[in-house]
């Protein structure tokens, strides 16, 4: 009988003992791998909708006068409560901007504060937006039919919930409908999109920029948004953004944020996150250890005549610890693999729940297997070494 | 005529300052290859931790004792369960087989601890197990069998890797009288037949008859050797 095979068979000899053993290791790995698993998933859906958010793109917010500069300001990471300081961009800050190195589009957004009818119907909630085309594109958003209102017209493209919930017969095209108190007629209805961070397009009405700043009688833009012309021009253009606008707006009362430090501060939080709550995980996998260790303490106690059996017969120390070095192996890789079943069970289920792939890599498979067969291995060189250095006399004398 | 076990002056303590037991006191024993020899005292004169020492389980305090020619009185873990493994066999009062193996595997133990080539193992496993008869019950386990059938398995893995000693403590103390006898009788044809030197350390007077010499002890000092004059013959019994 080769030692692995003593190892399991002393294991499952004791069958609820073991279970029972292993259930630390079952719940620490579960845990574990279930929040890793989680967590990377949550990060890599939050990624791949901002790269398909447009990474390329750069926003410029209005800020407090003398902190002109790229990142994201503090407030804003907690989604504080204090308003937005008063845009001073034009029009012609957006044209400028169109004229910098690397930069391929640029469209400023003005913010109505009005709502949307026709009439009889509206959609709560409703935005209206005034930019331009490039908006359309930059955000990828598919106009489904018609196009974007000419400049200075008042025409009018509908987003597709403000459409369905004005029109829910369809054929809106052509149709008048009333932004505060002004008559547009639809021109478009883009294709449903979904929540983007924050705006969400099938809820707003966008009309040409011109027209919404008459409609809201400023001058001044909210934000403007550009893309870059290419992923690695993105730093260029925002430095060269960052120049001009230092130039038209001496008192500095802007901020440039790219999606690339949107993106790496969202998945850096993520990755915190992520790693705590794994080692919070750690934590019971650890328990789940000093489980092993102790009830491979008294399987040494209760195992002294047999040692001594061992040991009358030939058996080395050497032969004596790993024969019990393995069955806490064994205990520990038995938790761990069903630890790795039931994460990937709750993965499954997790996924349909919140609608985003969980997927168990191989990797964190292997890696939780190989770190339980650690722990038992670590929690196990106690209890084997007890039992190794028995003398043969010591462990046949008690009966 | 060569000396299996040469013991000059052996002496066993434990404990320290006055918790000091000195459980032997100078032990002088000298046993020739091929020799029977049964050890007798009351509980408490030595004759276990005599055993221990003699088959390498412990090591003496003081002393020197020579185990075929070699000396053994100062060797290493390792080395002392080498030794165990090939050279010396142990037959238990309590019989001691292993309940999670099955009777051949337990025979196989000692060879499978000596790194012996696994075909020289099922083969020698084998072969032990037919010379005490009980070959038909390789696959058994111990509790399912009786005492006698457990005690010759036990037997069996003492001679299956051809060790130069065989040491029992009390092999017959756990067994009704007619399995007694056979063992007794199993351990002088393995005496006769194979020449194997055998020393069994017991207090009953019966069983110490078997042998060819009887050595007593008492207070962990030989006080007595003597060659038995009328050496009792156990009588070959069937197998079981």
């Amino acid at each position: 009988m080769n030692p692995i095979a003593i190892a399991i068979d002393s294991v499952w000899h004791h069958k609820l003992r073991s279970a029972l053993t292993a259930l630390g290791v079952v719940i620490g790995v579960f845990a574990v791998v279930s929040l890793l698993a989680l967590g990377t998933s949550v990060k890599t859906y939050v990624t791949s909708q901002f790269s398909s958010f447009g990474a390329q793109l750069i926003t410029i917010t209005p800020a407090l006068a003398g902190s002109g500069g790229s990142g994201i300001p503090r407030g804003r990471q907690g989604g504080g409560f204090s308003a937005p300081p008063p845009s001073t961009f034009t029009m012609g800050d957006v044209g400028a901007i169109r004229g910098v190195a690397h930069v391929a589009r640029a469209a400023g957004i003005v913010a109505v504060p009005t709502e949307v009818t026709n009439g009889t119907r509206m959609l709560a909630g409703t935005s209206v937006v005034g930019t331009s085309s490039s908006l359309i594109s930059m955000q990828h958003l598919t106009i489904a039919h018609g196009s974007f209102p000419a400049p200075s017209s008042h025409g009018i493209l509908l987003g597709a919930k403000v459409a369905a919930t004005l029109f829910p017969a369809g054929g809106a095209i052509g149709r008048p409908v009333k932004v505060g108190t002004t008559t547009f007629t639809v021109t478009g209805v883009l294709a449903a999109s979904g929540n983007l961070f924050g705006s969400d397009p099938d809820t707003t009405a966008y009309v040409s920029a011109p027209t919404a700043l008459g409609l809201a009688g400023t001058t001044h833009v909210s934000e403007i948004i550009a893309e870059a012309s290419g992923t690695s021009q993105v730093t260029s253009a925002a430095a060269g953004i960052t120049k001009l606008m230092g130039v038209r707006h001496p008192a500095k009362d802007f901020r440039i944020i790219t999606a690339t430090q949107i993106l790496s501060v969202i998945s850096g939080t993520l990755s915190t996150i992520t790693a705590v709550l794994g080692g919070i995980a750690g934590i019971s996998l650890l328990v789940g250890g000093i489980g092993i260790m102790n009830i491979m303490l008294v399987t040494v106690a209760e195992r002294f005549r047999e040692i001594g059996i061992r040991k009358a017969m030939g058996a080395r120390r050497g032969d004596i610890l790993l024969q019990f070095l393995l069955e806490s192996v064994v205990l520990a890789l038995i938790g761990g693999g069903v630890g790795v079943l039931l994460a990937w069970l709750a993965a499954t289920i997790a996924a349909r729940a919140i609608g985003i792939p969980v997927a168990l890599t191989v990797s964190s498979v292997i890696e939780a297997l190989a770190f339980s067969a650690v722990v038992g291995a670590i929690f196990g060189v106690l209890p084997a070494l007890r039992a190794a250095a028995l003398t043969p006399v010591e462990a046949l004398r008690t009966e | 005529m060569t000396t299996m076990v040469d013991m000059r002056g052996i002496g066993k303590a434990y404990g320290e300052g006055a918790a000091r037991v000195e459980a032997l006191r100078g032990v002088e024993l000298a046993v020739p290859t091929g020799q029977m020899l049964s050890v007798m005292g009351p509980s408490g004169s030595g004759k276990s931790t005599l055993l221990h020492i003699l088959g390498l389980l412990d090591l003496p305090t003081r002393g020197t004792y020579l185990l075929n020619g070699e000396d053994v009185s100062r060797i290493s873990a390792l080395k002392a369960a080498q030794i165990r493994g090939r050279r010396i066999g142990f037959v238990f009062q309590g019989i001691h087989l292993l309940p999670r193996l099955s009777a051949v595997d337990n025979v196989a133990l000692p060879m499978v601890y000596s790194r012996m080539a696994r075909r020289e193992t099922e083969e020698r496993a084998r072969a032990a197990l037919e010379r005490v008869g009980v070959w038909d019950l390789a696959h058994r386990y111990p509790t399912q069998v009786s005492g006698g059938q457990a005690q010759r398995i036990a037997i069996a893995r003492a001679i299956a890797p051809g060790p130069d000693l065989l040491v029992a403590d009390e092999p017959t103390g756990a067994l009704d009288r007619k399995s007694g006898r056979q063992v007794l009788s199993l351990f002088q044809a393995l005496h006769r037949e194979l020449g194997l030197t055998i020393v069994i350390v017991t207090h009953d007077p019966d069983v110490a008859g078997h042998a060819e010499r009887i050595v007593r002890m008492e207070d962990g000092r030989v006080i007595a050797d003597e060659t038995v004059a009328q050496r009792k013959i156990a009588g070959e019994e069937p197998a079981r």
